[in-house]
């Protein structure tokens, strides 16, 4: 075996030092078993890194996240106001009486839904990280996330100017109890910003 | 002018060369830092996690005027620690069969491309799945363009010792995958 064979791969990777690496390059010109394992070896990175393309591609994005645009806290409360407002009329406004036609739909109690505002972009289902079960094929699948609401706050509404470093916000987990109430809040500090200047060209 | 606002002022500067220098490496690392967390075995919304984690340490770290050198390799350390502590998911991806898991990358390949491509994925899994821990780490880690010595940094391994766990890797794989 070729006495330089051991530092082929640094030769590769240029962590050789100037001198052995001038040395090495000479050696090349000479050494045809060298230049095979050179071009093995190079060869193996290169199935590696479409590897572990292949393995981010394959991956699947298990909620399809996007980092939402950064919404003042006041349009997630005009949202929930919005709500409130909508389950109290619901409550309080008495039933009409039954219409002559009866093709005609009730139509008193106006849906959400079909009032589209941005700042119902700011409320979103999270997938809190998959749990892995085994299945009795021996398999890794994921347990269903628990359901939870993410509202993003921009940390400018919460701190002074400053306090916070330029480019974090907070994002809001919120979990509810089966009859509505909400269970648990947490705040996570996230770089929102940062993300957004990054992905725009 | 006041001392008491010299003060006042100079953490807010930091902050603002802070954010720059964040924003610069989120671009340069974001992409590397998911893939190697990914080809750790964790899923991707908690890669997502674990490298918003890591750029958050980072602001903390620059804003506490902590050493700056190799910071590529410290932001990996970190990460990488952080996805140590996801057991479940760290040991996953080598620990379960590959049959399905190249399918989507495959849908625009031909047929006979297709079992190539991933035949050879197959066996390279295979071979790494033999491989120890830190030849692994080490593998990866160099795909995703560190130096050996941010890799020594990031695997707290001597630089000289990442230089010859690469080569064992690879000579493993080149021995496994008979290229």
């Amino acid at each position: 075996m070729c006495k330089y064979s051991t530092k082929l791969i640094a030769w590769i990777d240029r962590e050789l030092e100037p001198e052995p690496m001038a040395e090495m390059e000479q050696h090349l010109g000479d050494c045809g078993e060298c230049r095979l394992n050179i071009a093995k070896y190079e060869g193996i990175s290169k199935i590696l890194d479409d590897y572990c393309n292949a393995v981010v591609n394959a991956e699947p994005d298990w909620d399809q996240r996007r980092w939402i645009p950064i919404l003042s806290a006041a349009a997630a409360i005009l949202v929930l106001v919005a709500t409130v407002t909508v389950v109290l009329r619901t409550v309080v406004q008495p039933p009409l009486p039954p219409s002559p036609t009866a093709s005609v739909q009730p139509t008193q109690f106006p849906i959400v839904a079909e009032a589209p505002s941005p700042a119902a972009d700011a409320i979103r289902p999270r997938r809190a990280t998959p749990k892995l079960a085994r299945t009795q094929a021996g398999k890794w699948l994921p347990l269903p996330p628990k359901t939870a609401v993410e509202v993003a706050i921009p940390a400018d509404s919460m701190f002074p100017p400053g306090a916070v470093p330029e480019g974090i916000n907070f994002i809001a987990d919120v979990s509810f109890a089966p009859d509505g109430s909400t269970r648990q809040m947490r705040l996570r500090p996230r770089l929102t910003a940062i993300e957004r200047s990054v992905s725009q060209p | 002018m006041t001392g008491e606002s010299m003060q006042i002022a100079l953490p807010l500067s930091r902050l603002a060369s802070d954010a720059g220098e964040v924003t610069s490496l989120y671009r340069e690392l974001r992409e590397p830092l998911l893939r190697y967390l990914v080809c750790l075995g964790l899923f991707k919304d908690e890669a997502q996690d674990v490298v918003q984690d890591a750029f958050l340490s980072l602001h903390r770290h620059l804003a506490a005027g902590r050493p700056q050198q190799n910071i590529r390799g410290w932001l990996f350390r970190v990460a990488h620690n952080q996805a140590r502590n996801r057991q479940g998911s760290y040991h996953r991806r080598f620990a379960e069969p590959l049959d399905s898991c190249f399918a989507p990358m495959l849908d625009e390949t031909t047929p006979e491309r297709m079992v190539l491509e991933k035949e050879k994925f197959h066996r390279l899994a295979k071979a790494i799945a033999a491989l120890t821990d830190s030849e692994r780490e080490c593998l990866l880690l160099r795909a995703a363009g560190l130096r050996y010595r941010e890799i020594g940094e990031a695997l707290d391994m001597a630089t000289s010792t990442v230089g010859d766990t690469v080569e064992r890797a690879i000579r493993k794989l080149s021995e496994k995958l008979d290229v």
